[in-house]
């Protein structure tokens, strides 16, 4: 499977990362990853290809990723580009799902599990139980399983 | 125990299972992950060892060469151009060796993404004759960095491993070994030929490194290639490069068309037996792809004049070789039917100092002094984007703000243009770096020159290090502070004024009183600027926060002087109204913006 994650600093796009990578280890699945950091440190975007269960590199090419997780709206059109079939696999962070976090949450950050639900319910590599497994090691479990259950919905 | 480990921290894992410890090097991306990585291992594992920040990669050489001496397993950290810094202790270490073994690990930086050179370091280890193993995966870093430091120890020789951004900056989930603590002793035997020699026993220190430098070509696994895929056009390659065309074998099916054949330790490279492999594969068309410069293909040029590469064209003198520009060039060679495609760039983003930075404030107060009259030599490091600001006319290399500040001013004073200013700004790390040098010769030959020393108190572009101004380390070990204004005062600066960085009064009044001092003396006048770096947890917190900073509608005329002169990416002008507003989603209500309207329009409540 390739994927790509696109956020802006400070937003949690390389944990998102390391959720999903941590979900291919528990699987047994190889998982490589490759970042990119602009050189604006703030509000600068930050950009992680994945490879699970395939390739030696992490780096995924335009127009061949499987799914492109965008927690920036400002990032819809550049993800897109990365689909191999721009009808299927984007999966964006709403202003509505950011506005559902802060107001059940409390903080903007929880969104990256609301994403990584709606990133486990469109593919079948991976199930609902295999992310609340990682999600368990978080302090904060019970907030990021809510804000995930959200995103399944 | 799998982790999912970045290049960088895997070979902090490597070296300290393969028994490192001694671990020094200075902050540079793409390298500074692998000492934070060493100093977190060290705490969680309970691990007696030395690692830590040093002043500079030149000292951090010397350190790690020293140990390597007392019998302890070393490793040097660096980006490329931290190389060119530490050359001087580099090429003599090669010669005398490392009885412990010492392990340089060089990070390069094809691009460039974030440096000023896009060399390749693999040609300083050819240079130096020690060994260059070349990592293409954070796997491979990971063993790699054990291979190396038991080769080094070995022959005694340094080993580099030599990663660039790809390999450093990419994660793989990785199968570590146990980490324990080691019962070890430092022990240096004493040789004055050896240790001290004279250049008499140089000379046979030389002949001992070619014999070391000879048997280590030949030497299994480290020699051995890996042959991957059966296809009749051979690809010799190594590094990251290698990971890219294996990719795409795999991605477009060319398993019949390509053969790879890869290589880990560059240098020492026996080309004999390169030689006799790739004829026996005989393959009808040979090429050498390797990210860098043409290290292998040259060495194989002389033996094999058909190869293609960038010697011949094919591959491009400069640039990374991402895996599309590895693909065009098979395109180009009519192997591989890259579909074209036009290729989507991110919506474009200026890099620009963080919303609240103290450094903006102070470039901002130079130019309110100096506008276009004066020279500014910047420095390397987050203010070098004082560039933005119109506040930076040169950036070179760690330091040479000050030098060059110097030049310019010896230049104008001799040759009739007495008045004219030189404004040099500098980091506190970089100063510590080698600006020090620098202003000690300003002092003792009379250049009048303006040091501004813009002093966040880390190393904020790299990830926020510990600098020497800090009382502890990463892992809150206990260290000596070294007070900046101490070490100016000890040089014998006449003129020194320390300000906070968010006071653009003081900070306007302090630059025009160095104004008048250095227009009327021969020595140097320095400034501190100094505020936290809102970039850290801690700054941020202890910083001016006031409830609202706005922009009055009524009061703005559009006239954009605060967008281009004070240039905080918080500020942005509304193209239909015509007027500026505040981003609330990245301002940080510092209210330093208030200053540069002209017009009274931008407002703070308390």
């Amino acid at each position: 499977m390739k994927l790509v994650i696109l956020g802006v600093g400070g937003m949690g796009a390389i944990s998102l990362s390391k959720i999903i990578a941590q979900m291919s280890i528990i699987k047994g699945l190889s998982v490589r990853s490759s970042e990119i950091h602009g050189m604006a440190k703030k509000g600068g975007l930050v950009e992680v290809q994945m490879k699970i269960g395939e390739g030696k590199s992490g780096v995924v090419l335009q127009k061949t990723a499987d799914f492109v997780l965008v927690l920036d709206e400002a990032y819809l059109e550049y993800g897109e580009a990365f689909l191999k079939d721009k009808s299927f696999g984007l999966i964006a962070l709403t202003g509505e799902d950011k506005r559902w976090v802060v107001e059940n949450l409390g903080d903007v950050r929880f969104a990256n599990a609301l994403v990584l639900g709606k990133f486990v319910k469109q593919q079948d590599l991976f199930t609902k139980d295999d992310a609340i497994k990682v999600l368990k090691g978080f302090k904060t479990f019970e907030k990021n399983r809510i804000a995930f259950e959200r995103g399944l919905v | 125990m799998k982790l999912f480990l970045s290049g960088n921290e895997a070979i902090a894992f490597g070296l300290i299972e393969a028994g490192a410890r001694f671990i020094v090097g200075y902050p540079g991306t793409p390298s500074s992950e692998v000492i934070p990585t060493a100093m977190e291992i060290k705490k969680r594992f309970g691990i007696r060892g030395y690692f830590d920040w040093s002043v500079n990669e030149k000292v951090a050489f010397e350190e790690a060469t020293a140990a390597s001496y007392a019998q302890i397993g070393s490793a040097v950290v660096m980006k490329q151009v931290g190389l060119n810094v530490a050359m001087d202790p580099f090429m003599n270490t090669a010669m005398t060796g490392a009885p412990g073994g010492l392990v340089v690990v060089v990070a390069d930086d094809p691009g460039p993404h974030s440096s000023q050179t896009e060399q390749d370091s693999r040609f300083l280890a050819f240079f130096a004759k020690i060994p260059v193993l070349e990592p293409s995966t954070p796997q491979e870093a990971y063993e790699f960095s054990k291979k190396a430091l038991s080769l080094s120890r070995n022959f005694e020789i340094p080993v580099m491993i030599r990663s660039t951004t790809r390999v450093s900056h990419s994660r793989e989930d990785i199968e570590v070994g146990d980490l324990a603590d080691l019962q070890i002793e430092p022990h240096f035997v004493k040789d004055v030929d050896r240790f001290a020699a004279t250049p008499h026993f140089r000379l046979i220190l030389h002949k001992k490194l070619n014999e070391k430098i000879e048997k280590i070509k030949g030497l299994e696994w480290f020699s051995d290639f890996e042959e991957y895929f059966e296809g009749d056009v051979l690809i010799v390659t190594s590094g990251v490069s290698f990971a890219y065309l294996y990719d795409i074998v795999k991605d477009n099916n060319l398993e019949n068309r390509i053969k790879l054949l890869r290589i880990k330790m560059p240098y020492p490279l026996d080309v004999e037996k390169l030689k006799k492999a790739i004829d026996k594969i005989g393959s009808k068309r040979i090429f050498v792809i390797e990210e860098g410069y043409p290290i292998l293909e040259m060495q194989l040029k002389t033996k094999m004049p058909v190869i293609e590469g960038r010697l011949s064209g094919l591959v491009p003198n400069e640039g990374e070789l991402t895996i599309d520009k590895i693909g065009e060039i098979l395109s180009k060679a009519g192997i591989l039917n890259q579909k074209s495609y036009d290729f989507v760039a991110p919506p474009f983003k200026r890099p620009s100092l963080c919303p609240g930075c103290g450094h903006r404030s102070a470039f901002f107060a130079i130019k309110q002094v100096f506008r276009n009259s004066a020279i500014y030599t910047g420095d390397i490091g987050c203010y070098t984007l004082g560039l933005n600001l119109g506040a930076v006319d040169t950036v070179h290399c760690m330091g040479a703000s000050v030098s060059f500040a110097f030049g310019f001013d010896k230049v104008y004073s001799l040759f009739g243009k007495n008045d004219q200013i030189v404004v040099a700004t500098i980091g506190d790390s970089t100063f510590f770096h080698s600006g020090i040098p620098a202003l000690i010769d300003a002092v003792h030959n009379n250049s009048k020159l303006i040091l501004v020393i813009l002093d966040n108190t880390t190393v904020a572009m790299t990830g926020n290090q510990t600098t020497p101004a800090n009382d502890h380390n990463q892992i809150g070990e206990e260290t000596k502070p070294i007070e900046i204004e101490g070490v100016i005062k000890a040089l014998g600066v006449d003129f020194l004024r320390i300000r906070d960085a968010y006071d653009m009064d003081g900070m306007i009044e302090d630059l025009k009183s160095a104004k008048d001092f250095v227009l009327n003396s021969k020595s140097p006048a320095v400034l501190i600027f100094r505020h936290p770096c809102v970039y850290s947890g801690e700054g941020l917190k202890s910083n001016v926060r006031f409830k609202d900073v706005y922009v009055d509608e009524n009061l703005c005329t559009g006239c954009k002087v605060c967008v281009k002169q004070f240039e905080c990416p918080s500020l942005i002008f509304d193209e239909n109204k015509k007027k500026v507003f505040i981003d609330v989603a990245t301002c940080i209500k510092c209210g330093q913006c208030v200053k540069s309207c002209p017009f009274d329009a931008i407002k703070v409540e308390q």
